[in-house]
């Protein structure tokens, strides 16, 4: 809120001191939209325009009120200042580069907000002119491309991104930005990366960087061949992998971090206030509250990395003392403006300086433990879009992880423990975990857990369906890796199998309400085969053979979901009704949960009718189980290791579209203030230089 | 003592000897560094290696041949002009000597390296013998009864060093310092600390006299000057920096590490050699000089790392230090050892260990090396996951895995090129894709539809799947074998179109039998995280780490381990080593069944070093807290029970390893025996390591450990009780032993003796140390008075109510069991 009073009182400000007395540059400006070329009458005005101080709020505002045909009147202007835009980019005074750049994002602003309707073809024409478009931009994206690579300013460099951020944010849909076809051509992908391998520029810019090639990456992403998909696929330079990976730790950490904090005050607060009255209604409250505002673009980025870059999932398990707890990062957020020129605040860089920071009390990290963290705070509520969507990129990008060979070799490595402190929800009948006594495991068991919260959590009205299917993939893909590998990984399968259990309990009891809006088959026809995988390959994974007794025990004692889906499942396959076929695969999968029921309950009765008892405990149970395994005849099903690997073209394109078009008007947003406040900046530059 | 009567005769001899070798000082100048005489010696000794090449395959017949062109050259110019020009009589000395050197230096080589003589030029190296030994017979009327000795076959490379530290004669002196290039390399480098201690603290004859070895091995190893360099700073170490002769030890280490020793054919640039030792593994194209600066730029840690392969400014640059990228190595390794010895938790330390080595392996591969290993390789990769720290109390020693590729000569191979990380070529990631190419049609109908391969997207992201076709035979060989043990696959039950019924007792079976095959691994410990890496057989573990391994298909990959110690003085442990060494070579030559197993040692200063690890083994304080056994039941469930032949074996071995480090403990008086300094190997082996105190000093001086040595009743247990036969055969080892080790007391006694000149480690503390030393081997005993001696220690040793003592205060102050 703060921000946009700021800007209104800087608009406030200039507006008042225009009347009295009008700048130079914007009497300069007036000039431009007369339909009479400016240099006629003073031939050195261009060489002028450059040394004023640039009035972007006049220059765009004054774009805007013209409508289509004045603008078409004064189009050989505008094309000429764009062309001597271009032209002052390669000048030797700074001031004259910071400027054209300036007037170049207003110019590109002002004529798209003019234009939303109008093609992409006309605005190019409306600035550079059809002919000299291809030339135009060429000069353009050379000149950019050298001062991102100079040694030059790092606020020219700043400014170079934001313009680039501003060419490729400029239109809702990143694929109807047709000059971004120029873009393409003449690629400016080397000196994003080589941005991203310097750590000094990285620390200053890698932000920009990061999220510039994540739109770039899906600019026509379906429907020609993107450069720069092609490019990040291939790339191996650790130094820029890693510095890539180093961003997106940081921006995700800073949000962990934020809501961290947020939430410590939050509790404090909210307790001393409610001290008898502590409902779970309330609590609920207190959450949405203290949601922070996430940062898709930066998922994006790691999407991207990890979707397309094989080199990338590396990256992941790459160490890093935990962010966050180092001495300010700088700028993590779009929102938090470029810090000043010359006070660079030295911010960790562990991967360039091979010292680490000698911090005691600093728990090395790495990006997939940030990443986890961060999907924990984000899934915990999925209730508005922008989390929706971030869960779902969560559960997406975890998917892709889910795939990888290395990824799950260093996920399953027994010699990599870490603590992994998940956020979870404070529930009414639970408390909230002790963090001191996690348990130091290999990363899969967060995972894991994370995806066990996940079930346990989100069983609602507004039941997430997509969300639930993916994180019952997730972890269908990871007990495939261990079953092939013969992982037997020491966790307490117990949670996953309850979980399990009372997620099929919630989709059977609110059936009706879910029927009319999911095939909920699918979803329950995937927990099954989980049991399956578990009841026939527990021989490859299980860490004990108690832990295949136990596996016995929980579908015994909680025989009674299993029954009920049955008898769903078979009522509806027995009719004729549109989830005929759904159910019937359900009812197929279920033969050996039901063998093992009909099997043991017997059993367990005629022990308990011989021996008197009327309750029978764990241990009783379980002395049963392992007498009566050899009369017991099992299905092997087919397919239960197999998956589909994940695929985005097809099934996945409409929500990345969407995602994007969002991210796109949200870096617009904050890019608005932020070319803004370079203009403080720029006084500054001014005067040093 | 056998040699002293000869010492003693000859003293008087040598020095008629050594005049005849002085005689030519006179024509140098004085200012000349290199010492005249062993200069001329050297000259004229090493003209006759340069015959005897053919025979000597110890000298790489190539650098010997150039080392000696060079340093005959160097004479020449000196020496020539001003020799010929009219004295003739001492040069006809000098070339008098000069015969009888080479004399000895024929004759010797057959005696020295009997073996070798029969599979190479036997008909060469006998006739040039027996030419030589016609001429020795010329001569024989100069001859001394020392210099006889210095000729006959009996004299070792343990005799010299006893000369050459014994005798005050510099004729003498420089004679040895001669004969040292006769002696092969390997018996030599046993002897180097001794050589380079002598050449720091004794007088400057003495000095004189090794330079020119040290010299001439520094320009042929790599390693050599790496191993010199090092021990000469921390020998001279305990030095007051202002003496005159802590500036010569200084001035060599200099001179080595200036690089100026660089072997003179690489500056030649032989492009025939470059790529004949070549891996395949890096592109041939890439010569010889372009990888060597490559691997220095991706080393010095300071420089960017990114593009080094595009700059071309870097291929331009001078050749590189050669010890550099080395010295960078060991740096880091010990800088990681001091920023974790600051963190509180074992945990902490663990994972930081981790996280910093992950760091190093960017800069991998390199032309680094580690001193520790047997042979010439490359450091590729440091398996982070697998690194663990070791116990201990303020410190952080942690143990690293290192994989190396083995090349046939480290200075001339190319440094391997780089594999990325995730390129993992092993079974292991293969078998884990999904059976694309099979399973297509028949899993269209199943639940899991086909895998979605043709996307253009995926085009990129998973290239791996062309390498899975190529390799298919290969995983199907591998996964039948899987099969059987396993339960069925998926894929068999989709071939034959019939249900597949399996047993639920079957996969709970299977499931128990699993587990119990795997051998008794320890469980996970977060306050002794090594308890489980070190139990790991050590063959599992290469096997395992293999697979990980983006180098791991490579035949010439190896994986070598290093505990790296950073804070502790490894010199007293490099002194055991030399002295288990010893003793271990000498049951040898008595045919006496001990065991024990000494360790390599890397000392890099005074406060820091490098150990070689003992593989498949870990502390019987680790074996009781895991197995909550007793010594005897540990050995019968890792064994089997009492009567079966691994049980039995795995007793000997306990009792010839109990014998021969009870004789060790004894005799350097290794104190601080607590269980967590003794280990237990696979076979059965108890290892003792840490010699942090032996000789004149003990932990704390409380007086604890007043027994002979460690010998508690759960040892005598696993011997099978005091009244059993493996008892007393380990008491008659001992007294083997003992009576074996006072034959050769002399070999041992100057090991010690030599390092104690100049030194201030604790050890030698006070002035009595080499007397209680030669005590200890009761020289003046009768056999039957050894054996009660034996008695005595063993019964003494046994009733220590101080080993218990000790024991209960390790555990009450440290936790040990």
């Amino acid at each position: 809120m703060a921000q946009v009073e700021k800007r209104g009182g800087l608009l406030r400000k200039s507006s008042a001191s225009k009347k009295p007395l009008k700048e130079k540059v914007v009497l300069m400006y007036d000039e431009i939209f007369m339909t009479e070329d400016p240099s006629k009458c003073s031939p050195r005005f261009w060489e002028e325009l450059f040394l004023m101080k640039v009035n972007l709020e006049y220059l765009e505002g004054k774009l805007e009120s013209l409508d289509g045909e004045e603008l078409m009147k004064i189009k050989d202007n505008i094309n000429c200042l764009f062309q001597h835009c271009i032209q002052a980019l390669g000048e030797d005074h700074p001031i004259r580069v910071v400027n054209a750049l300036q007037t170049l994002c207003a110019l590109i602003r002002g004529v798209h907000q003019k234009n939303k309707s109008t093609s992409g073809f006309d605005i190019i024409n409306m600035l550079m002119g059809f002919d000299k478009a291809e030339l135009c931009m060429k000069n353009l994206m050379e000149s950019l491309d050298s001062l991102l690579c100079a040694e030059g300013s790092e606020s020219l460099k700043s400014l170079c991104l934001k313009l680039l951020l501003c060419l490729v944010t400029v239109t809702d849909n990143i694929s109807q930005n047709t000059i971004l076809e120029y873009v393409m051509i003449n690629s400016i992908f080397e000196a994003i990366l080589q941005i991203l391998s310097h750590p000094p520029s990285r620390r200053e810019h890698g932000y920009d960087a990061v999220v510039l090639l994540a739109l770039l990456v899906n600019y026509r992403k379906y429907e020609s061949v993107n450069p720069y998909i092609v490019k990040l696929s291939i790339v191996d330079d650790e130094a820029t992998l890693n510095g890539m990976g180093l961003v997106i730790a940081q921006a995700l950490s800073e949000y962990n971090r934020q809501y961290k904090d947020k939430e410590e005050e939050h509790q404090s607060g909210f307790f001393s206030a409610l001290t008898n009255m502590v409902g779970s209604m309330f609590i609920a409250d207190a959450h949405e509250k203290i949601s922070v505002q996430t940062n898709e673009a930066i998922l994006l980025a790691l999407y991207e990395a990890v979707h397309l870059n094989r080199n990338f999932i590396t990256v992941l398990a790459q160490s890093h003392p935990e962010m966050g707890l180092v001495t300010t990062p700088v700028s993590p957020a779009p929102t938090t403006p470029a810090t000043p020129l010359g006070t660079t605040p030295p911010s960790s860089d562990v991967i360039s300086s091979v010292e680490l920071p000698l911090d005691a009390d600093v728990q090395t990290s790495n990006l997939l433990i940030t990443f986890l963290k961060y999907s924990s705070i984000v899934m915990q509520d999925t209730k508005d879009e922008h989390r929706l969507h971030s869960g779902k990129l969560c559960l997406i990008i975890l998917t892709c992880i889910a795939e990888d060979q290395y990824a799950n070799a260093f996920l399953h490595d027994d010699n990599m423990n870490f603590r992994v402190n998940l956020h979870r929800m404070p529930m009414r009948h639970r408390k909230k975990a002790a963090d001191k006594n996690l348990p130091c495991r290999p990363l899969v068991c967060a995972v894991l857990d994370l995806m066990v919260e996940f079930i346990v959590t989100h069983m609602m009205k507004e039941f997430p369906m997509d969300l639930y299917v993916r994180c019952i993939q997730v972890v269908h893909k990871l007990l495939c890796y261990q079953k092939k590998c013969r992982v037997r990984l020491h966790y307490t399968w117990r949670e996953l199998w309850s979980a399990l259990i009372n997620l099929l309990k919630f989709l059977m009891s609110n059936e009706t309400v879910l029927l009319a809006k999911h095939n909920i088959f699918t979803l329950a026809l995937m927990i099954v085969n989980l049991f399956n995988m578990f009841i026939t390959y527990g021989d490859t994974f299980l860490p004990t053979p108690s832990s295949y007794d136990e596996l016995y025990y929980e579908i015994i004692r909680m025989h009674q979901s299993f029954d009920n889906l049955y008898s769903m499942v078979l009522r509806l396959s027995t009719n004729a009704g549109q989830w005929k076929e759904a159910a019937s695969k359900v009812t197929h999968a279920l033969v050996n949960i039901r063998a093992i029921i009909n099997h043991f309950n017997p059993k367990i009765e005629s022990y308990a009718a011989v021996n008197h008892i009327s309750q029978l405990s764990e241990e009783q149970v379980l002395e049963v189980v392992r007498a009566n395994y050899d009369t017991l005849t099992l299905k092997l099903q087919d397919g239960l290791d197999q998956y589909e690997r994940y695929s985005e073209q097809h099934k996945e394109a409409a929500f990345f579209k969407e995602l994007v078009r969002s991210i796109s008007t949200n870096v617009r947003r904050n890019l608005a203030f932020h070319t803004l406040s370079q203009e403080v900046l720029l006084k500054e530059f001014s005067t040093i230089s | 003592m056998k040699f002293s009567p000869v010492l003693l005769e000859a003293r008087s001899l040598a020095v008629a000897m050594g005049d005849t070798v002085v005689e030519p000082a006179p024509l140098k100048p004085t200012s000349e560094p290199t010492p005249g005489p062993a200069g001329n010696n050297g000259g004229s000794l090493l003209s006759v290696i340069t015959e005897g090449v053919g025979e000597l395959s110890v000298i790489d017949p190539e650098v010997a041949q150039k080392a000696c062109q060079e340093v005959l050259e160097k004479v020449k110019l000196l020496h020539g002009g001003v020799a010929i020009s009219g004295r003739g009589s001492p040069l006809e000395l000098v070339n008098g000597d000069g015969v009888d050197s080479e004399i000895r230096c024929l004759d010797d080589p057959p005696a020295q390296i009997r073996e070798e003589e029969d599979e190479m030029g036997a008909t060469v190296a006998s006739s040039t013998a027996k030419g030589a030994r016609r001429q020795r017979q010329n001569n024989s009327a100069k001859q001394s009864w020392l210099l006889r000795l210095f000729e006959s076959k009996l004299f070792d490379i343990s005799m010299a060093i006893s000369y050459l530290y014994n005798s005050k004669e510099p004729g003498v002196q420089a004679y040895i310092g001669n004969r040292l290039f006769c002696f092969r390399d390997e018996d030599v480098d046993f002897y180097l600390p001794q050589l380079l201690n002598m050449y720091i603290h004794m007088d400057e004859d003495v000095g004189d006299a090794i330079k020119p070895y040290i010299v001439h091995r520094c320009r042929q190893s790599i390693n050599f000057s790496l191993q010199c360099a090092l021990l000469l700073g921390a020998y001279s170490s305990d030095m007051h920096i202002s003496t005159q002769r802590h500036s010569r030890g200084t001035k060599l280490r200099k001179l080595i590490l200036s690089d100026e020793l660089k072997p003179a054919h690489r500056k030649r640039e032989l492009p025939s050699l470059s790529p004949a030792p070549d891996t395949g593994l890096s592109p041939s194209k890439r010569t010889h000089q372009r990888s060597k600066s490559d691997a220095t730029a991706s080393i010095s840690l300071s420089s960017n790392l990114k593009r080094t392969a595009s700059n071309p400014k870097v291929e331009n640059e001078d050749e590189p230090i050669r010890l550099a990228p080395e010295r960078e190595f060991i740096k880091s390794l010990m800088a990681i050892g001091k920023r974790l010895a600051t963190l509180p938790t074992k945990e902490q330390k663990t994972q930081r260990l981790i996280s910093e080595l992950s760091l190093l392996n960017h800069k991998l591969p390199a032309r680094v090396w580690l001193p520790t290993a047997g042979f010439d390789h490359h450091v590729v990769r440091v398996p982070h996951t697998q690194a663990v720290v070791l116990n201990s109390k303020d410190k952080a020693p942690y143990l690293i895995y290192v994989e190396v590729l083995e090349c046939e000569n480290f200075d001339t191979t190319s440094v391997p090129a780089r594999i990325p990380e995730n390129r993992i070529r092993s079974t292991r990631s293969v078998e884990n894709l999904p059976e694309c190419g099979i399973t297509h049609e028949q899993r269209a109908g199943s639940f899991s539809t086909v895998p979605n391969y043709d996307n253009d997207d995926e085009a990129w992201s998973v290239d791996d799947i062309g390498e899975l076709q190529v390799e298919l035979p290969e995983v199907h060989t591998n996964s039948c074998d899987n099969i059987s043990q396993f339960s069925v696959d998926s894929i068999t039950s989709q071939e034959s179109k019939e249900p597949v019924f399996i047993a639920a007792g079957d996969i709970r079976r299977r499931l128990s039998e699993q587990l119990a095959h795997t051998p008794t691994a320890f469980k996970r410990d977060p306050e002794d995280p090594s308890a489980v890496a070190l139990k790991e057989p050590w063959q599992e573990k290469v096997r395992r780490i293999r697979e990980g391994s983006p180098y791991g298909h490579l035949p010439n990959w190896r994986l070598l381990s290093v505990i790296v110690k950073c804070g502790d003085d490894l010199r007293q442990e490099l002194l055991a080593f030399q002295v288990l060494k010893q003793l271990q070579s000498i049951w040898e030559q008595e045919r006496v069944p001990l065991w024990i197993k000494p360790y390599k040692i890397l000392v890099i200063s005074a406060d820091s070093g490098m150990i070689e690890p003992v593989v498949n083994a870990v502390s019987i304080h680790q074996v009781k807290k895991q197995s909550q056994l007793s010594l005897l039941d540990y050995f019968l469930q890792e064994h089997g029970s009492y009567t079966t032949e691994a049980f039995l074996s795995a007793q000997r071995n306990f009792v010839q390893s109990c014998a021969g480090y009870c004789l060790v403990c004894y005799l350097l008086q290794v104190k601080d025996r607590h269980n967590g300094n003794i280990l237990l190997d696979a076979e059965g082996h108890i290892i003792h390591i840490d010699f942090g105190f032996i000789l004149s000093s003990s932990p704390r001086n409380l007086g604890f450990e007043t027994s002979a040595f460690k010998l508690t009743t759960e040892f005598v247990d696993v011997m099978g009780g005091l009244d059993g036969d493996m008892f007393n055969y380990y008491k008659m080892l001992m007294l083997q032993g003992l009576i074996a080790a006072r034959k050769h007391m002399d070999k041992v006694v100057q090991i010690v003796e030599i390092m104690q000149q100049g030194s201030q480690l604790p050890c030698f503390h006070g002035s009595s140390t080499i007397r209680n030393l030669k005590e200890r081997f009761h020289m003046s005993m009768t056999e039957e008075q050894l054996q009660l001696l034996v008695e005595q220690m063993v019964d003494g040793s046994m009733r220590s109510i101080t080993t218990k003592l000790y024991d209960g205060f390790q555990y009450l102050t440290n936790g040990i069991m």
